[in-house]
């Protein structure tokens, strides 16, 4: 570090060099910041709970041919019936979605009957009292619905129903005091109140998506089996047993009754394939910004080899001048990783900056959340080792540079 | 000269080749994530009906109020109610028009071996065959008498027409449809535009061909549910009659509508009918209405994703710094040539010279950057897959105008790269090297 | 201060062996001023070199100020260079990115001197050659007389015992190769020990004792004749 004046001194004669090392240092710190936030946000993403148990847990999507919306009730039933009498089914559950499915049903909800708007957003999932056990979601206050407390309806005439279970997210929205239990909701713009009996640790809606990220963990579970013609059933297999449920289950649906469509493509998943699918966007965008950080990194260490290995064989004869002059090959390679530290320094000072002003443009164009100060000091630590991982090799060819170079002309 | 200089360059290269692999390998890299993800960006923002696109327009009208659009700038539902829907149909004040939905049915097959399947299916009029241009294989489109009739009517895709017919012309045989047996009267030929302007609310702009048509007016006659989303203010009522007489919205409408004069006069049409719903007192609220033609509507409904767009952007950045690395690079190389610039200048030769020489040698790494570009944006777009759903990422394709535009953009930017080292090249005064070292 | 006994340096390449200095022996006392001379090719330089502890020797004995450097690892090489010994080169050999000041300083720094000590030694020595008020200047900006003596500044900055001068003047007119002479002198006079290798027979003649190589070995001209005849062809051949 003894060296640092006249380092600065020389590097002013060789601007161009300088200032493009540093300028690459600046814009691979500013995109590999906010590259390695997206990686970071969009596995946060992936992992994130939906409240169920997802091992042993399948989905089927069927759809019974030509029927009207009020006519698929007996079937589903038969269907029910007969998916859980399968051996290596433990419970199961026809429902309008699910966790993660795609497409679902959401309202908004209130907790004063003339309140104009809503107090919170929720998705809506209508089963019978096999939801809780099929899910294996955690029942943390209150209780379950008894089988005489469903109802059957047309989807297009959900009778307001009288009791509801909900997320504890949602629960603690409506009635941030905690006692959400026992009080009245309601749903959509009805006057008629529904009243909560159970509370779930936690219940996620059917959408991985921007829009729904406000309300990702808002949810309620209506005691209501839909009549309509296409169901959804989520199937919880005995354990260790989702191999051949996956099997069984369609095959047996089929033999119930065979004028039903089973979609070839998404028609029976294991949750596991599902939550895949659900967060392939997610994964394939981390994985992509995994890979862009690596070759930009990769492509940025090129370029200081590069360049050092320049100066350096530029500076041959100057080496060998400092070398005559007695500088041992320490002083030599402590020069050139000086060098390059003061050059990288200037160049992360002007890339956080850049980093920083790059996610606010994000924020305003892609709703983007703001960028963690955390990020941008790993990356100026990670650049600046870089820049001195990637000049290591040059300066120790300059090390070597023998004193006689000082005699010899050109 | 050209020639020379080329050859020239060429040894130069090869003289310092570690120096030379790394501008190779940087430019390609660069090129190859800007080509990849702009291939995405291309196949999302492609226009699926270039001849069209200024001619067919979506109508939208506000029946829901300011309560309801103060949430969404100002903006209509972008669904239309099937009062509407029909009123508009009804009038008839465009060259051609159509409301559709994607119709929620099955087909049973005949072949009693064969499980029913769903394929994707549009209830419509007959007007849109001929508003989207759609090819014909056998047979024609239904008639305008058809739909009046609620005819049992229909017009299948050609995969499906492979699939039950084995190819075989099938007008004038029928198809099961949800258990009821409709009349094929045409085979449309592959007709696939992407993005799928016709329904981008249900499809996000990407979905698989349509392979039934049905007639809208039988399709709701038997209440064949939507496939599709429905939007509801307020809580429509129970049963099918009250949910269509309802304010929910779940239809699409397109107009044709050839030029610009009839576009304003459907403009005002559309002001007028909400004008005279106001007076009827359905709307408490003066006209909102839209009129937007595909390019617009593609737009306004955002279907670029947004993973395409932030990778588009990550990847001109990335090209960018490809290109600082290769302005370093190359500094480094010409700079190294200090002397034999000055020996050259010495000998006679204009700056010109020396500018075109470093600039062919440049255009040469660019152009070996660009081959190693094309071949990691084969891997990329192969890639793709990873990071965008299925229905998107079958688009993204290296085709003869990508592999083009590669070598374009590679060469390209290497010799705007190579600029500003070519200058400094230049400014070497004659056999100033020569003199000390 | 330097004595080399029986000392040889091999080149060697994958076909042959090239002898560049070949039982070698010479002898400088501490406070002489000595001129080599020879021909082109003699051995001249690698003597220098090898004189200087800029490269290591085949065989035979050096030392240097009492100590033998053959066995010396190349830190505390680069540490006898920097306290004992002063370069002067026929190209100046100045940092062409750094200004006089920076330059006469490089061998300071190497020192681990402090920055006030280091100071006054730049300027004294600058001020000894006369460009003390081109401290701030960039060797550029310099003639080629003033360069070399920037080179003899920076030479003279770490008081070394033993000063090495390549061809001083080999890249100056006359004029200045005068001034820069005189300036060698001026120094010897106050107490340092001079080896300078050279073309020039008139500026070996100002030197206290000639030292002649030819073919890598010491020839004493005075005392054999049959050598009398290289002293007019290297006279015939130093450079006008």
């Amino acid at each position: 570090m003894m060296h640092i004046k006249p380092i600065l001194a020389a590097l002013k004669r060789h601007k161009a060099g300088t200032i493009l090392i540093a300028l690459q240092i600046a814009l691979t710190l500013a995109i590999v910041c906010n590259a390695i936030f997206i990686i970071h946000q969009r596995l946060e993403r992936v992992q994130r709970p939906t409240g169920m148990v997802e091992t042993d847990l399948m989905a089927i999507h069927s759809a019974f041919v030509g029927m009207g919306d009020n006519q698929g009730g007996p079937l589903i039933k038969a269907d029910l019936q007969a998916l859980r009498q399968l051996p290596g089914v433990q419970d199961a559950v026809s429902l309008n979605s699910y966790p993660l499915r795609g497409g679902g049903w959401s309202t908004g909800v209130r907790t004063d009957v003339d309140a104009k708007d809503s107090k919170a957003h929720t998705t809506q999932y209508f089963g019978d009292d096999h939801v809780l056990s099929t899910m294996a979601v955690r029942l943390v206050a209150g209780r379950n619905f008894r089988s005489d407390e469903v109802v059957e309806a047309d989807p297009r005439s959900v009778p307001d129903p009288s009791m509801v279970i909900v997320s504890k997210a949602l629960a603690d929205k409506l009635y941030p005091d905690g006692s959400a239990l026992g009080k009245p909701i309601y749903i959509g713009d009805t006057k008629k109140p529904t009243t909560i009996i159970g509370i779930v640790e936690r219940l996620g809606v059917p959408w991985n998506a921007m829009w729904s990220d406000d309300f990702y963990e808002n949810s309620l579970i209506l005691p209501v089996q839909l009549t309509s013609p296409y169901t959804s059933y989520l199937i919880r297999a005995k354990p260790g047993q989702l191999a051949e449920v996956m099997k069984a289950a369609p095959a047996a649906l089929v033999k119930v009754n065979r004028l039903r469509v089973i979609p070839s493509e998404r028609g029976v998943r294991t949750f596991a394939q599902i939550r895949d699918d659900a967060y392939k966007g997610d994964r394939g965008m981390a994985i992509l910004m995994s890979v862009v950080c690596l070759v930009l990194l990769g492509v940025t260490a090129a370029g200081i080899v590069g360049l050092t290995s320049f100066w350096v064989g530029q500076r041959r004869k100057q080496i060998g001048v400092r070398r005559a002059l007695g500088a041992t090959k320490r002083d030599i390679l402590s020069y050139f990783l000086t060098e390059n530290l003061l050059i990288g320094v200037a160049g992360v000072a002007i890339g956080a900056l850049l980093a920083i002003g790059m996610n606010l443009w994000l924020v305003t164009q892609f709703e983007m959340a703001r960028l963690s100060l955390v990020y941008v000091l790993v990356g100026v630590v990670a650049l600046l080792l870089l820049g001195q991982g990637a000049v290591l090799a040059p300066a120790l060819r300059a090390s070597r540079v023998s004193p006689v170079e000082a005699t010899r002309s050109v | 000269m050209f020639a020379y200089y080329l050859q020239l360059g060429l040894r130069s290269l090869r003289k310092n080749p570690l120096l030379t692999l790394l501008m190779v390998l940087a430019i390609g890299c660069g090129v190859a994530a800007s080509m990849t993800t702009y291939s995405v960006f291309r196949a999302t923002s492609n226009n699926p009906i270039p001849d069209k696109s200024s001619q067919l327009y979506v109508p939208q009208i506000d029946n829901w109020g300011p309560d309801a659009s103060k949430d969404n700038k100002g903006e209509p539902p972008n669904a239309m109610t099937y009062t509407d829907a029909i009123n508009l149909m009804r009038d008839k004040r465009a060259k051609r028009q159509t409301a559709l939905y994607p119709a929620a049915i099955s087909i049973v097959p005949t072949d009693p071996s064969m499980l029913p399947f769903r394929e994707t299916s549009y209830a419509w009029y007959a007007d849109a065959f001929a508003m989207f241009d759609i090819p014909f294989l056998y047979g024609h489109a239904w008639t305008a008498d058809e739909d009046e009739s609620h005819a049992a009517v229909a017009v299948i895709g050609k995969a499906l027409n492979d699939k039950l017919f084995n190819g075989a012309n099938s007008v004038g045989k029928n198809v099961s449809i949800n258990g009821r047996d409709y009349r094929i009267v045409g085979v449309a030929d592959k007709w696939n535009p992407e993005p799928v302007f016709y329904d981008v609310i249900n499809t996000n702009g990407f979905d698989d061909p349509i392979e039934v048509f049905i007639p809208f007016t039988r399709a709701v006659e038997l209440q064949t549910n939507t496939n599709g989303n429905n939007n509801c203010s307020h809580d429509p009522g129970k049963g099918w009659d009250s949910w269509i007489r309802s304010e929910c919205v779940w239809l699409g409408f397109w107009a044709e509508l050839p030029t610009t004069s009839e576009a304003d006069a459907y403009r005002a049409y559309l002001n007028g009918y909400a004008a005279e719903q106001q007076r009827a007192g359905r709307f408490r609220w003066a006209p909102n209405t839209r009129l937007r033609n595909v390019t617009e509507w593609l737009d306004y409904q955002k279907v670029v994703p947004q993973e395409a767009k932030v990778s588009l952007m990550v990847s001109l950045g990335f090209l960018l710094i490809c290109l600082v690395n290769t302005v370093g690079l190359l500094l480094a190389k010409f700079m190294r040539r200090s002397s034999e610039i000055g020996v050259r200048r010495a000998l006679g030769a204009p700056r010109k010279e020396i500018y075109l020489q470093f600039l062919i040698e440049a255009a040469a790494v660019g152009l070996a950057g660009g081959v190693v570009g094309l071949l990691l944006t084969g891997l990329g777009v192969m890639g793709v897959s990873l990071v965008f759903e299925p229905d998107v990422a079958r688009l993204a394709k290296l085709d003869v105008s990508l592999v083009l535009l590669t070598m374009l953009v590679a060469v390209l930017t290497t010799v705007l790269a190579a600029f500003y080292p070519t200058w400094r090249a230049a400014q070497v005064q004659p056999a100033w090297q020569l003199k000390s070292n | 201060m330097l004595k080399m006994t029986h000392l040889s340096k091999v080149y060697r390449t994958e076909v042959v062996e090239t002898y560049a200095l070949r039982d070698f022996n010479i002898n400088v006392n501490e406070g002489e001023f000595v001129a080599v001379t020879g021909p082109s090719g003699s051995g001249k330089t690698t003597f220098l070199t090898i004189a200087g502890l800029l490269e290591t020797f085949t065989g035979g004995q050096y030392h240097l100020d009492g100590v033998e450097v053959s066995n010396l690892n190349d830190n505390e090489r680069s540490r006898i260079r920097n306290e004992k010994i002063g370069f002067i080169f026929q190209a100046f050999n100045l940092i062409p990115d750094l200004n006089v000041f920076d330059n006469v300083e490089v061998p300071l720094r190497y020192r681990g001197m402090k920055a006030a000590e280091r100071k006054e030694r730049i300027m004294n020595s600058l001020e000894r050659v006369g460009l003390a008020s081109r401290a701030k200047h960039y060797p550029a900006e310099l003639s080629g007389g003033q360069q070399q003596r920037v080179a003899i500044a920076r030479a003279l900055a770490g008081s070394p015992r033993l000063l090495l001068a390549d061809e001083p003047t080999g890249n100056l007119d006359t004029q200045m190769a005068r001034g820069v002479m005189e300036l060698l002198e001026e120094i010897h006079r106050e107490g340092a020990t001079i080896v300078m290798v050279t073309h020039d027979p008139e500026l070996a003649a100002r030197a206290q004792r000639n030292v002649h190589i030819i073919d890598g070995q010491v020839v004493d001209l005075a005392e054999d004749p049959r050598f009398h005849h290289a002293v007019h062809a290297a006279r015939a051949n130093s450079p006008a």
